[in-house]
């Protein structure tokens, strides 16, 4: 069993502005675990992967994925990931903008484990985020298995 | 070359005209020709009568000298009888070629000297008779006597009489063929008038039905190029159209982003004001003379003013971005026809307003009898609900409100009518209110302006026109022509 707390949270997000509102509503509700933020899906997918200190190759990780990236869109990194042999247990959150019922489909059918929509209203988005960051401090993260 | 219209008319009415006259002309040359053969055949029935009167004279003349010479030769009585008839005979004879040959003024003269001749003949005769004695001597000697001569006279005056006649005959005849000769010419030539004529008016007409043909083919080749044509600017009216759908959605989808920003980052503004105005109490209680009434004024005044304002401005903004998301869901949404029961829709529209409704003592009425249509019910239920609602929403105040939804089958649409008794749209508004984010009259009732661009836009989609029918405080009608039976075709743009 291990301890939530060495999970790493990668956070793909290209806004800054969201990005921090997300890490300060996750603190707020009490997670204090690290926090890896990456603005583009290459250097995410990059340190997902390669990465000596990323979740490949080190420990338990949590993504926290938007789809609306700059060079890629969120569901190739989706894919990436859960076709990647290693990653593939690595839950995924979807936080994002689009609530297009087809888009939401094609996330859990690409094997995205939450979706939320970002809610536009600032009481509800904090909620929301402080309502996912309860959701993190319980469920379990399954151990990467050492190469 | 094409031929026109008119000279096809010209053309083929001028060879039924000369078609006909060549007609007329034959048998007018036929009327004519058969007129002229009778009128030859009476004269060669004549010219035969003479000819016969003739050979009877000739006959009757012959007995007659015969008949003397037997009285001559053997004074036998029965010669005698005959002698007598005959001469009574030849002068009826001659009376009758006088008459037969009125006509002939040559014969007529011949006729007299014919006469002379018969007299001097019978005088001579009859002298012969009286002493036939002396006749047998005259004749015995000179082989000769007057009787004789006259009858060798008249038979060379025949002679000429037949070979005149014949001659005449011979006239007619050739007459006559000739006249036939000039029927046939007449004949032939109007026939192959006719045959001209109707080869040429069956070339025209050939050629014209080809000319027909080949423009009736021309047509056919357009229209099927106009139905592609139709086809290709409706397929880019759709392309253009999903295009404008796609920006709507991706711009407010972008719009969001920045929007949660705005409306976050002024939440946590508003919660790093309280520790400021918490610190400024204390500050006014522990050191009044540190706070300055700049800081006051900026702590206590603008800093909760201006995040007010920022937060109206973005909780607008947000209600904007999503009306145009909604807008935009509903353009994308595939449209299915179905047999709607107006009546029962109707129903459902004003149940669903009701308590609207009785909160401000309006009343809604639809009509008993509703024609039904195929089309989709959602998007009906929508206009509608959207139309009433604004009626409900624009009441005239102190006026009760009373509300009617009535319809009535056009040809093949379907016109449904919502009429209020409200406050009245100013008709230079009638086309503002349809637009997106524009509203008319006193704003004094909650909205952004998009009711009726929302109606309109599915109004497009069902194939639906819509207008208004109002002044200020005259009530509003909203008419909706919707196709009786919404196609899929329509249905999918």
């Amino acid at each position: 069993m291990n301890d939530t707390r060495h999970v790493t949270i990668v956070m793909v997000e290209d806004d800054e502005g969201h990005a921090r509102l997300i890490e300060r509503n996750i603190r707020r509700a009490g997670i204090m675990n690290d926090i890896k933020h990456f603005a583009d899906g290459g250097t995410a997918l990059a340190y997902l992967q390669d990465d000596q200190g990323g979740p490949a190759h080190n420990g338990p990780a949590l993504v926290l994925l938007d789809l609306n990236l700059p060079d890629m869109s969120g569901t190739d990194i989706l894919s990436a990931i859960k076709s990647d042999e290693k990653l593939r247990r690595t839950p995924v959150v979807v936080l994002t903008t689009t609530d297009d019922k087809t888009e939401i489909q094609r996330c859990y059918d690409l094997g995205c484990n939450v979706y939320i929509t970002k809610p536009v209203n600032y009481e509800s988005f904090a909620d929301a985020i402080r309502q996912l960051g309860l959701f993190l401090s319980v469920i379990q993260v399954p151990e990467v298995e050492a190469p | 070359m094409a031929i026109q219209q008119n000279t096809l008319n010209r053309l083929v009415i001028g060879c039924v005209v000369t078609g006909f006259l060549a007609l007329v002309l034959i048998g007018a040359a036929g009327v004519a020709v058969m007129a002229r053969n009778l009128d030859f055949s009476k004269w060669v029935n004549h010219t035969y009568q003479v000819q016969n009167a003739i050979a009877d004279y000739r006959t009757d003349n012959e007995r007659l000298e015969t008949a003397r010479r037997g009285v001559l030769l053997s004074s036998d009585p029965a010669f005698i009888g005959i002698y007598r008839q005959m001469s009574e005979k030849l002068p009826r004879h001659v009376d009758e070629l006088q008459r037969l040959t009125a006509d002939n003024p040559v014969q007529q003269a011949r006729v007299a000297r014919l006469r002379i001749l018969l007299r001097q003949q019978l005088t001579a005769d009859d002298r012969s008779l009286a002493d036939p004695s002396a006749a047998r001597a005259a004749l015995a000697t000179r082989g000769v006597d007057d009787g004789l001569t006259a009858v060798r006279a008249i038979r060379a005056l025949t002679d000429e009489m037949k070979a005149d006649e014949a001659r005449n005959l011979d006239e007619r005849d050739a007459a006559r063929a000739a006249s036939l000769r000039s029927l046939y010419v007449v004949a032939i030539a109007a026939g192959v008038l006719l045959a001209v004529v109707a080869i040429s008016s069956t070339w025209v007409i050939l050629r014209y039905t080809r000319d027909l043909t080949v423009s009736r083919a021309a047509l056919q080749a357009l229209n099927a190029g106009l139905e592609s044509e139709v086809a290709a600017r409706t397929a880019e009216l759709r392309r253009a159209n999903d295009e404008i759908q796609r920006f709507a959605y991706i711009v407010s989808h972008d719009l969001r982003s920045p929007l949660v920003n705005v409306m976050g980052f002024t939440s946590e503004l508003e919660a790093a004001a309280k520790p400021l105005g918490q610190l400024l109490q204390r500050a006014e209680a522990e050191a009044p003379d540190i706070v300055t009434p700049e800081a006051r004024a900026a702590v206590t005044t603008d800093l909760p003013e201006s995040l007010g304002f920022i937060r109206a401005s973005t909780q607008k903004m947000d209600r904007l971005i999503n009306a145009i998301l909604r807008l935009s869901r509903e353009g994308r949404r595939v449209l299915a026809p179905e047999p709607v029961d107006l009546k029962a829709l109707f129903d459902n529209v004003a149940a669903g307003l009701k308590h609207r409704a009785d909160e401000l003592g309006a009343r809604i009425e639809v009509a008993p009898d509703l024609p039904r249509l195929v089309s989709d019910r959602l998007a009906l239920d929508q206009v509608f609900s959207n139309l009433v609602e604004n009626a409900l929403k624009y009441l005239k105040p102190g006026r009760p409100g009373f509300i009617q939804i009535r319809a009535h089958r056009r040809g093949d649409r379907v016109v449904v009518e919502v009429i209020d008794n409200g406050r009245g749209i100013d008709p230079k508004d009638h086309e503002r209110i349809f637009d997106l984010f524009r509203r008319s009259g006193a704003q004094d009732q909650p909205g952004e302006g998009i009711g009726l661009a929302h109606v309109r836009a599915l109004g497009y989609r069902l194939g639906a026109t819509i207008n208004v029918e109002s002044a200020l405080d005259q009530g509003a009608t909203f008419r909706v022509s919707l196709p009786a039976v919404l196609s899929r075709e329509t249905a999918a743009t």
